[in-house]
């Protein structure tokens, strides 16, 4: 392990005043790794020759090969500051959109951050997205202006161009900064006035307004980055050089007798040297002078340059050595790539390391000095205060800003992300050298089993003369089989993948299996506090707290980029790896040794998870592992979402399109090892009817108008014909439909439900199914026992139902409902408008217990009825006509329901075994209904030939009537649906997307093309963002992040959050019917019917007919025959 | 007869020839290629489009049109298009290979929605995809036979399928009420038939809550019906057994 012993590293982390925790944050390709590099090649871990190559962090093979990185890793390097050591716990983070949830965690763990900007491109949207990133988190961040070798060589700027442009990248960073703090005063100040406004109504009496925003108070100057203040370092990371004023103002100091502290003011600005007066003044642009910052520092670098690179001078480039001090390997001047001998003297000359060592270990906080603002944040979940939280948590502050080591000190301990390592890799099961003796042993070992197998064959050889002796032959023969086979589920065992999580402990000491609590995020340390006795520890106690576990740390690692080192203990401020928590910790958690630590805010993360594909193993065999495989991926990856869905698809929700990509990478490679495929995932429709239209397509009244005679109608004709003898439609849309043995009719009414209706049985499906389970058991007599509140809520939902369904139409609609469907439960009513037939309403259980009763042995008679006609209603409500979607918001309404008695007794002559049982039927009827009164018979009277028992006549080639009437039931209500216009509905998403100005257009572009409808849009204040509000259909959203994406060149972030289902306002089987659409249309009316698409495609899915050509033109068809 | 020569001879490519025999003639008509199937279906509604001339021949490759006479006798008029309707409609044609091909795959998805719809993965409860029985399908190689109806098939793919890969037929939830004399005897009976026993209940009468395969329920109904006399009572709780709702891991 390089040049620093671990012992030194474990040596160091005791000292928290030396420990740096920082990462590198940067957009993608600005050059985060590569600095890393030159960071790490300091400590001697990888050659500095290959530093800025080979990419030391980047250890996943897919992102050596897109070279881009893809996750962060933390890695610990010694740097010798003057007198003192530091440990500087490095997290090099990456910089693609798709993976700023890994900065997010990256950045919770730091308490500095190197920002790198690349000096071409300057300030990025992920340089922005960053920066606003270790804003929230209170982080402090410096500057590295990178990659200034382009602006020598590619863009071949002379140096003063190049100070002007360095300039204006270093204004713009600051601007980002700017906006980042005003905001933050807003906001501020915005809070400060509600709550004075809530002083104000107490204390009406002043009368005193402040109109200042609160700006000019608030000092912002030590948040900007600038070079005289040592926070910005200029490098090229590529090249090995990087330097900070510090440096050229103590170089010049000695060889030009000028302070290093005027120096330090003066080398960046406005200020050039005056030979003649050997002084230094200000105004250098004006009077057209060279900056002193130019002459003095990018002078000699481009003179460098052009003397190394472009010139290829050899005489100069010695003068050049000599004069600097240096010493250039002979290989590498003799190298004919210039760029060789140019990074020697350049990493000798300026070594990037030490420019940003010694400015991170200056500039950048240590673990102590945490600012109390940062605790308070950290500590405080979601709305809640910091001083609302009980007084022992409070106390706990002061251990998170002492970072005290102390045995005493409660540890805590914040897990970020839980990354997976091939179990191979652990130091544990490194393969290590055998030591001599050992080898010894194991020869020892194989001399005896040689021995004994000798021994064995000789004794078989003398023929069974000894028994005893071929016994034990094979015995060894069997245990030798045995110890093989056991060494098999080791080696299966070593290719799984291990947890550990990457954390940093905040205050005490962690020692190798120490229990700790593990808090969850919701977890509340006032209910804990009181819950758990006082002093217990996790050790000894099993909780039963909400959201709290305990667990052990069965090892602690230090993190050393691809590899990790083994430690015993961990002291407070430093960053490492805990195994063993795979089971107790999902993604990120607290741990701490006292139960009063509130868990720590969650992480924020710049974009949500909304590429959503659907997953599928090759073979279909294989889905225990790919179930296994997701499991262990949404542990592994910080931002992937991973769900079942109840169409049985395996879903996986990332952050972008590179994002999935490595998803599936790690899938086919580490977790599930199958191949897998990813699509598009299965959008849901649902159907609905809607009130006849007043106007058609072209918004002209439908009354006045006549009706073109045309082709189409032939067809509509033909529908309107289809009466057959069971089915019979009526012009207002009632269907009567009789059962194939002509014993039961049914008529049927589909009316839309209110909007207000559909939207409240959705969001009360949880209510309608305790409701549905309550009339279950009422309906056998079993008196279940129900909490008041449920009633409460039930009889809530009645009231609410009540007040929506008003006017004529619905006069009572409330007590008459029979069911709720599909599955019992969903936003679809059947009616029961029967005249004279009375059944147990649904809200009976909200009835008095004696009524209940008396339902009860009502139920007994109508029971098989009732239940094959809502059976029936649930079948039809599950899909409909349409293309076979649920339906949604529709009323079925049972006019008229009969059984012909007049057919039973033929039946009963024919099957004398059915008398008999009609008998004995009735009997019971008679025995049952003796109990209850003379009432109660009377209502069973009145359905009573609708509910002659089924059971005696249904042995016909029909099947029994039970099944016939669900069968004519649901095609009934599927009949009764299409004599209404129908719609298709689409579920939607709506869409929050944050944007600057100049791309609010293409946004909106966007949006419009795939049929989105911009709910609302507004600035955010302090910023140039605008929040534009949108809705999307979900059957529109594949791929909208990519293009969003691409087209506002990233600087437009979309969210995605199901929110509801919206009717599609064309009708799918629309054809141009009056005389004006025609016009308007065409007599194919071929403009995009985008109903008919979606149903189109949902059929096409499921196999069901599509009405569409095979060929669209007969004459086109490519010509097979061979001859002319 | 006119001179056959190849300036006044008009050839047809592409042609689809529907036959019909009326009146013990044989007439035929002369069409396009992967269109009669869907002007039946009434996807097309120009008939131009799906007729090459709307003449009636006797034998489309030898060109010979039919006589006046015979179609009079025939179809009892001389109205050429009305008759390439009837023949249109009523003819027996050799169905074109695209034609073929698209029933076949209209099948073929029909027959896997169906299995998707019917049954479950017996370790999650939860419904396979339409796409992953698909591959399944294929990779058994099961061939679709146009001539049965699409659910047959769909039962025999079941039961192919359960050999290569975890499924099962979704259960059905039924409730049992038994009489208590033929209680015991009749739960002996239809132990085999069922899948699990929820819950039971044996006071004055024996209640049961299981789940059985649908394919059973025929059987359990006739059974209870028959041995109970009418007085046992069958109900269907839930057609389908399967979990509901979204699970996230």
């Amino acid at each position: 392990m390089g040049l620093t012993s671990l012992e030194k590293i474990i040596a160091l982390q005791r000292n928290p005043a030396n420990i740096r925790n920082l990462c590198i944050l940067a957009h993608v390709d600005h050059g985060k790794t590569t600095l890393a590099d030159c960071l790490v090649a300091s400590n001697g871990i990888i050659s500095s020759r290959l530093a800025g190559k080979l990419r030391y962090l980047d250890s996943r093979q897919d992102e050596q090969i897109r070279g881009i990185t893809m996750k962060s890793s933390a890695i610990s390097l010694h740097y010798r500051h003057g007198d003192q050591e530091y440990l500087l716990n490095l997290i090099d983070s990456p910089g693609h959109v798709d993976f700023s949830s890994e900065v997010s965690t990256a950045v919770r763990l730091c308490d500095g951050a190197i920002v790198v900007v690349d000096a071409v491109e300057g300030v990025c949207p992920q340089t922005q997205a960053v920066l606003r990133q270790a804003w929230l988190e209170n982080i402090r961040p410096v500057l590295v202006i990178n990659k200034i070798d382009r602006l020598i060589m590619e863009l071949k700027l002379t140096s003063q161009e190049a100070y002007t442009h360095l300039q204006k990248i270093l204004e713009q960073v600051n601007a980002v900064t700017g906006t980042l703090f005003t905001s933050k005063v807003l906001e501020e100040r915005a809070e400060k006035e509600k709550e004075e406004e809530k002083d104000s109504e107490m204390s009406s009496g002043k009368q005193v307004y402040d109109w200042s925003a609160g700006l000019e108070e608030a000092d912002d100057s030590h948040l900007y980055f600038s070079p005289d203040q040592g926070n910005v370092v200029f490098a090229s990371a590529i090249d090995g050089w990087g330097f900070s004023i510090q440096q050229f103002a103590h170089i010049y100091s000695q060889r030009m007798g000028i302070k290093a502290e005027v120096l330090l003011k003066t080398l960046w600005g406005d200020f050039y040297l005056n030979a003649k007066a050997k002084k230094i003044m200000r105004g250098a642009q004006a009077k057209g002078k060279k900056q002193l910052f130019v002459q003095l520092v990018l002078d000699n670098i481009w003179s460098l340059y052009d003397a190394v690179v472009t010139r290829r001078d050899k005489e100069k480039v010695e003068k050049v050595v000599t004069s600097l001090g240096l010493k250039v390997m002979a290989r590498d001047s003799r190298h004919s790539d210039p760029k060789v001998l140019l990074s020697a003297i350049c990493s000798q000359w300026l070594p990037v390391s030490q420019a940003v060592l010694s400015m991170v270990c200056e500039k950048l906080p240590s673990p102590l000095d945490m600012t109390a603002e940062r605790v308070e944040k950290l500590m405080s979940v979601g709305a809640r205060q910091f001083d609302s939280l009980p007084k022992q948590t409070q106390e706990l502050k002061r251990a998170f800003l002492q970072c005290s080591s102390g045995a005493v000190a409660p540890a805590i301990i914040f897990v970020s992300k839980m990354f997976a390592v091939d179990t191979k890799a652990l130091p544990q099961n490194r393969q290590r050298p055998l030591t001599q003796e050992e080898i010894a042993q194991r020869r020892e070992l194989a001399r005896q089993r040689h021995a004994d197998r000798m021994t064995a064959e000789q004794t078989a050889t003398e023929s069974c003369t000894s028994q005893e002796g071929q016994l034990t032959g094979h015995s060894t023969g069997k245990m030798e089989s045995l110890t093989l086979r056991d060494s098999k589920p080791e080696e299966e065992e070593e290719h799984k993948e291990t947890f550990i999580a990457f954390a940093r402990v905040y205050s005490g000491v962690v020692k190798k299996g120490q229990r700790v609590f593990v808090l969850g995020p919701k977890y509340d340390p006032t209910q804990g506090l009181s819950m758990l006795p006082e002093g217990c520890s996790a050790s000894d106690c099993v909780p039963e707290v909400p959201h709290l576990s305990c667990c052990s740390m069965e090892s602690l690692y230090l993190l050393m980029g691809r590899e990790l080192e083994e430690l015993e203990e961990v002291p407070a401020g430093n960053i490492l790896g805990i195994g063993g928590l795979e089971d107790c910790v999902l993604k990120s958690a607290t741990l701490s040794t006292s139960p009063a630590c509130s868990p720590f805010t969650p992480l924020n993360f710049e974009a949500t998870p909304i590429v959503r594909v659907a997953i599928e193993p090759k073979h279909p065999s294989e889905m225990p592992k790919l179930v296994r495989g997701m499991r262990l991926l949404n542990q592994a990856d910080p931002c992937a979402e991973v769900l079942i869905q109840e169409t049985g698809e395996h879903v996986l929700v990332t952050a972008g399109e590179v994002h999935l990509q490595r998803c599936l990478d790690d899938l086919r490679d580490r977790f599930a090892k199958i191949e897998i495929s990813a699509s598009k995932p299965i959008i849901p429709f649902r159907e609905t009817v809607v009130r006849p239209p007043k106007v058609d397509m072209v918004n002209e009244d439908l009354g006045k108008q006549q009706k073109v005679a045309i082709i189409h109608q032939v067809k509509e004709e033909a529908s309107q014909g289809r009466s057959s003898d069971t089915l019979l439609v009526d012009p207002s849309g009632l269907v009567t439909l009789t059962t194939p043995n002509r014993l039961a009719t049914v008529s049927v009414r589909a009316i839309p439900l209110p909007q207000e209706v559909t939207h409240l049985m959705e969001s009360s499906t949880e209510l309608i199914r305790t409701l549905e389970h309550l009339n279950m058991s009422l309906r056998e007599g079993k008196s279940l026992d129900v909490s008041l509140r449920t009633l409460e809520a039930i009889a809530g939902l009645k009231a609410q139902l009540e007040s929506l369904l008003q006017g004529r139409k619905w006069r009572n609609a409330v007590e008459r409902i029979w069911s709720f469907g599909p599955r019992r439960y969903g936003p679809n009513i059947l009616l029961n408008s029967v005249e004279g037939y009375q059944r147990p309403s649904v809200w009976q259980c909200l009835a008095s217990g004696d009524k209940a009763g008396e339902a009860g042995a009502q139920a007994a008679v109508i029971r098989d009825f009732d239940n094959s006609i809502a059976s029936g209603f649930q079948l039809a409500t599950l899909s409909g006509p349409m293309c076979e979607e649920p339906l949604m918001g529709v009323c079925f309404s049972v006019e008229r329901w009969d059984i012909q008695s007049s057919a039973l007794p033929q039946h009963q002559d024919s099957l004398e075994e059915d008398s008999i049982s009609h008998e004995t039927l009735a009997d019971s009827v008679v025995e049952r209904s003796t109990e209850p009164s003379e009432q109660a018979e009377g209502t069973a009277a009145g359905p009573s030939q609708a509910s002659r028992r089924p059971e005696a006549a249904s042995v016909d080639c029909y099947g029994p009537v039970s099944g016939q009437l669900i069968a004519a039931m649901k095609e009934a209500c599927r009949h009764a649906f299409q004599a209404q216009p129908q719609r298709l509905m689409a579920a939607m998403y709506t869409c929050e997307i944050m944007a600057t100005a100049e791309v609010l257009g293409r946004v909106y572009g966007v949006l419009g093309k795939r049929e989105g409808r911009v709910l609302h849009e507004e600035m955010k204040e302090g910023t140039d963002m605008f929040i534009i509000k949108a809705v999307l259909p979900v059957a529109e959203s594949f791929g909208f992040a990519e293009e969003i994406r691409k087209r506002t060149s990233g600087l437009a972030s979309p969210q995605l959050v199901f929110s509801h289902w919206e009717v599609i306002s064309s009708d799918p089987y629309w054809v141009p019917t009056t005389e004006e659409e025609y016009l308007h249309f065409g007599e194919k009316a071929d403009s995009a019917n985008q109903a008919l698409k979606y149903m189109n495609a949902v059929r096409r899915r499921k196999g069901l007919y599509v009405e569409e050509k095979i060929v669209e033109h007969a004459e086109k068809q490519r010509t097979l025959s061979k001859n002319k | 007869m006119s001179i056959f020569t190849p300036t006044n001879q008009i050839r047809l490519t592409n042609v689809a020839v529907v036959r019909m025999k009326r009146g013990g003639k044989r007439f035929e008509i002369a069409c396009y290629k992967n269109k009669v199937m869907s002007w039946r279906s009434g996807a097309e509604k120009d008939l131009d489009e799906v007729l090459q001339t709307h003449s009636v021949f006797v034998n489309v490759s030898k060109g010979q049109v039919a006589k006046k006479d015979d179609l009079n006798k025939a179809f009892g008029t001389d109205d050429l298009t009305e008759i390439c309707k009837q023949i249109l409609a009523k003819g027996e044609l050799q169905v074109s290979d695209r034609e073929r091909q698209t029933q076949l795959e209209t099948m073929f998805r029909d027959i896997a929605t169906i299995v998707a719809e019917k049954c479950v993965n017996p370790e999650t409860k939860r419904p396979y995809t339409v796409s992953l029985i698909e591959r399944a399908m294929k990779d058994i190689h099961y061939s679709v036979k146009p001539g049965k109806s699409t659910k047959q098939q769909a039962l025999e793919v079941i039961r192919q399928l359960k050999e290569t890969m975890e499924i099962q037929r979704a259960h059905m939830r039924l409730r049992l009420v038994l009489p208590a004399k033929e209680g015991k005897r009749l739960k002996e009976k239809l132990k085999p038939l069922l899948q699990v026993v929820e819950s039971e209940d044996f006071d004055e009468e024996l209640e049961m809550v299981c789940l059985v395969d649908p394919g059973c329920f025929r059987e359990i109904d006739e059974l209870i019906r028959c041995e109970t006399k009418g007085r046992g009572s069958l109900e269907v709780l839930s057609l389908k057994d399967v979990e509901e709702g979204d699970e996230k891991f």
